[in-house]
């Protein structure tokens, strides 16, 4: 379980998470949702090191992960897939996706050449292209490395900011169902920031709804998609 | 003819020392975003080590290697005692400006610069002394003629290709390489990947250190060893780097070679004050040609 009490997060003098506090269950999709400049993203750089926060703490399994290092929160089994498909463009395929994995090689070769694998096999399209540079990719093909990079570091809770951010809604979704089904066959612990609130929603267990880094509501995800209210008020449509 | 072919050799040979100090820049440049301006202080610290270590009747080879070592360490000590603590200190006003943030180390590695050459005015009186070479620098003879390349210049030549060799093969083949590359094209998402780039960066500085004490054992053979006599060379090899394109390792090996030509050319050809008006009229020509540099790569930016 992780658990988010009162975080908050400051750049100069605006303050991005004021007093941000939820928890998603281990095994399950809990999305954050929220319109530009909610603070979604802010919240998972925050969770992954990235951002330091100024007040709350961060609890991931029992462990106080607030402190640690960005490396150091990815050995606790935290891994984030940050915005805008992020990958090393001027790297191959195979070198973005082994660089994940590069931190436990030398103690667990042997798993990583699994996980190698099954990354493999939920993206084949990446393994026909595993020697081009990753620039050389297509939107949802980044995005696709960008998680399978994530994933071969073994997580069991994966941050996602954002995944559809500028594909094709038919790719979106196919990425989003991927991430569905990797969560329901694996019991991996996913926590999906997303604007586009529908698809996310359509997927999850559990979704918090952020507004100025505040948490406006929360409810399971399929009483979220129902409240025309909630949906009027803070999501504009 | 003969102009022509010693030109080429001492060329040749030049060229090899300008590619060391240049891959030496190239490192630090890629590791850490930082023009290391300490680079020759460093080569001339560890050269003098080495002279001080054969001056007491170790033989060259043991000086040599201790001096690469101490050059991998004097490079470590610059990273972790000045750099990385400058980098951490991110909530001054002041370094968190962009251009600071980039000119800062680079101010910082001339303070080490000048420390480094204080240092060795006191410690070896800032001395002017001989540095041996470990095979012959007289001119190789083919029957009756003697050419104007020594088995030294073979020896440095052949260095050089070594070091690029290995260094290559590290960044290709094995995982710290693949870090190393990954660090210096986005931080970000290596540490991510759970890369502690901190200690990748210190190793960047030390493997630099390497070649910089490479080059200050190879050089001195023929300029002699003082706290100043490295200057120049610093300038040399960062033209070489530019032109070689700045980040990579082919690059600064062939932008060595070519300052070397031009440099020996100009100087058999026309005169020594001449030089470093051609190698700037070089520099402003290959900058004009292809300013991303020989083996630079444009910065192409996707939305």
């Amino acid at each position: 379980m992780l658990e988010i009490k009162d975080l908050v997060t400051e750049f100069a003098s605006v303050r991005a998470l004021s007093g941000v506090s939820f928890t998603a269950a281990t095994g399950k999709i809990t999305t954050v949702i929220g319109a530009n400049g909610a603070g979604k993203s802010t919240l998972l750089r925050t969770i992954s090191g990235l951002e330091r926060c100024t007040q709350g703490a961060i609890i991931w399994e029992g462990l106080d992960v607030t402190k640690l290092s960005v490396e150091g929160i990815v050995r606790t089994g935290i891994a984030q897939v940050p915005e805008g498909h992020a990958v090393i463009s001027q790297l191959s395929v195979e070198e973005n996706i082994e660089l994940g994995a590069l931190f436990r090689k030398r103690k667990a070769s042997a798993d990583v050449a699994k996980s190698v694998k099954e990354v493999y096999e939920l993206f084949p399209i990446l393994r026909e292209r595993n020697s081009q540079m990753a620039g050389a990719l297509s939107g949802g093909e980044r995005q696709m490395l960008a998680i399978s990079r994530a994933l071969v570091s073994r997580p069991k809770l994966l941050l996602l900011d954002e995944p559809s951010l500028g594909l094709a809604p038919l790719i979106a979704e196919q990425i989003i169902n991927a991430i569905n089904e990797l969560c329901r066959s694996t019991g991996l612990t996913v926590l999906l920031v997303e604007q586009n609130a529908n698809t996310a929603l359509s997927v999850a267990d559990h979704g918090v709804l952020l507004a100025l880094g505040k948490v406006v509501a929360q409810m399971p995800a399929s009483e979220m998609i129902a409240d025309d209210s909630l949906r009027a008020a803070y999501l504009g449509y | 003819m003969t102009q022509f072919i010693t030109a080429f050799f001492s060329g040749s040979a030049h060229g090899a020392i300008y590619a060391l100090v240049s891959m030496g820049l190239v490192l630090v440049w890629r590791g850490a975003g930082v023009v290391n301006f300490a680079q020759m202080g460093q080569a001339m610290f560890t050269t003098y080590i080495a002279s001080q270590l054969i001056m007491h009747k170790y033989s060259y080879w043991i000086a040599f290697v201790i001096a690469l070592l101490a050059g991998a360490i004097l490079g470590a000590i610059v990273d972790f005692g000045l750099m990385r603590p400058l980098s951490a200190r991110k909530n001054s006003a002041l370094l968190n400006s962009e251009s600071m943030r980039t000119t800062i180390p680079v101010i910082a590695s001339l303070g080490v610069l000048g420390i480094l050459k204080a240092l060795a005015g006191i410690i070896w009186a800032g001395e002017e002394r001989g540095f041996p070479s470990p095979v012959s620098t007289n001119g190789i003879k083919i029957g009756t003629t003697t050419l104007a390349f020594t088995a030294f210049d073979l020896f440095v030549i052949g260095i050089v290709f070594i070091t690029l060799l290995l260094t290559t093969a590290f960044f290709t083949r094995t995982g710290m390489g693949l870090a190393m590359r990954a660090s210096a094209l986005n931080p970000e998402v290596t540490r991510l990947s759970g890369i502690r780039i901190n200690s990748v960066r210190t190793l960047s500085w030390a493997i630099s250190g390497v070649a910089s004490s490479l080059a200050g054992l190879l050089i001195t053979p023929s300029t002699n060893l003082s706290p100043n006599t490295l200057d120049l060379l610093l300038i040399v090899g960062f033209t070489a780097a530019v032109i070689g394109g700045l980040t990579s390792l082919v690059g600064a090996v062939v932008g060595g070679f070519a300052i070397g030509y031009v440099i020996s050319f100009v100087n058999v050809y026309s005169s020594p004050e001449n030089v470093f008006l051609a190698i700037l009229i070089f520099l402003m020509f290959m900058l004009f040609l292809r300013p991303q540099g020989i083996f630079g790569t444009k910065e192409v930016r996707r939305v």
